[in-house]
């Protein structure tokens, strides 16, 4: 891959903009391929299946699970009423957003400090690749994993609360999904910033799912003042995904906002590695 | 007699969930064999794998091999 590289570079000397995005681009396949060959590709999804399927199963089971727990005493009766298929959907995003952003943030809280520490982005940054061109490809597939397993445990959690509680329309589901994706994007593009600001792995993880609770923790404090923030993207899914309508001006503008936010997190993530390069 | 019927009940609906969790736990079996190295004795990730649920072999793909990738 290396070699395709060069030679597009070779043949193509004068058009700097095609031979950079080429690069790119076998930057992208490179780190999809390493998430291939360390099973990430593979496991990360596969937690998100579980998690999606278990919030239907168990709330579909809880008057069982409860019955048969035995620390009840003898004759109690029971009456949990059966969420809304849309309730479960949202709790279903709120497992997404512990368990999962847990999942996702270690899973790729080495991606940048790992590959220092190792040395392999001295070898890789020796050649004509850019720093930002090796950020954004990081970027890219750390998206594309993210995203992915957001859409099959999402995927898998509508089927089986369609299944056992009840349906819901799959717009509503979709809807929920973009929003809460975003937020994912926004955590893992801060998780990558600290991994390359930070050079322990593990420190980036703490300070990226830190992060990404202090925001939650204000937006959701001061839902009138820090409606546009970030961190309220996940309170807006949930509504999303319960049937409830958002105020659509603070969710665009909210929208807007992380967007705004991750480009200049990966900007400053490249800054911060050619700067830290030429410091070396 | 309540019981037997709960679980063949719960059977269909619980079969994907076991079945994930068993492909989850023999990547992670198949990883922890293969690698050259791990960190802390291998019987003890195998351990960990096995009889942790999920969390064991998600520790073991984010903390077990030495060298990822």
């Amino acid at each position: 891959m290396k070699g395709a590289a060069n030679t597009s570079n070779k043949l193509d000397p004068t058009s700097f903009m095609t031979s950079s995005f080429i690069r790119y681009l076998v930057m992208v396949q490179k780190e999809l391929l390493e998430q291939a060959r360390s099973y990430k590709l593979l496991w990360v999804p596969l937690v998100f299946v579980l998690l999606g399927i278990m919030q239907p199963v168990s709330t579909y089971y809880m008057p069982v699970i409860l019955e048969h727990a035995g620390s009840l005493p003898e004759g109690t009766v029971i009456d949990i009423p059966m969420p809304l298929g849309a309730e479960v959907l949202a709790q279903t995003l709120q497992q997404f957003g512990t368990l999962g952003m847990l999942v996702l943030v270690l899973a790729c809280m080495g991606t940048v400090s790992g590959e220092r520490l190792s040395g392999v982005s001295a070898i890789i940054l020796v050649k004509p690749i850019s720093a930002s061109a090796y950020i954004s490809s990081k970027w890219t597939s750390m998206l594309l994993l993210a995203w992915g397993s957001l859409a099959a445990g999402y995927l898998a959690s509508w089927y089986y609360t369609g299944l056992l509680i009840g349906e819901t329309p799959i717009v509503q589901a979709y809807e929920s999904m973009l929003v809460y994706g975003l937020w994912l994007s926004a955590v893992m593009t801060i998780t990558l910033l600290f991994s390359t600001w930070l050079r322990s792995s593990a420190a980036a993880a703490f300070a990226a799912l830190g992060g990404a609770l202090m925001l939650t923790l204000l937006a959701s404090l001061f839902p009138k003042q820090l409606g546009w923030t970030p961190g309220a993207l996940s309170g807006f899914a949930y509504q999303l995904a319960a049937a409830g309508t958002p105020d659509s001006s603070t969710l665009s503008a909210a929208v807007v906002v992380t967007i705004v936010c991750m480009l200049g997190s990966i900007s400053l993530a490249a800054l911060q590695l050619r700067k830290s390069l030429a410091a070396e | 007699m309540n019981e037997s019927i709960v679980i063949a009940d719960l059977l269909p609906i619980l079969a994907p969930i076991i079945v994930i969790q068993l492909i989850i736990m023999t990547i992670a079996l198949v990883l922890c064999a293969k690698a050259e190295s791990t960190r802390g004795p291998k019987w003890v990730w195998v351990l960990i794998i096995i009889f942790i649920n999920i969390f064991g072999p998600i520790a073991f793909f984010i903390a077990g091999r030495r060298n990822e990738g």
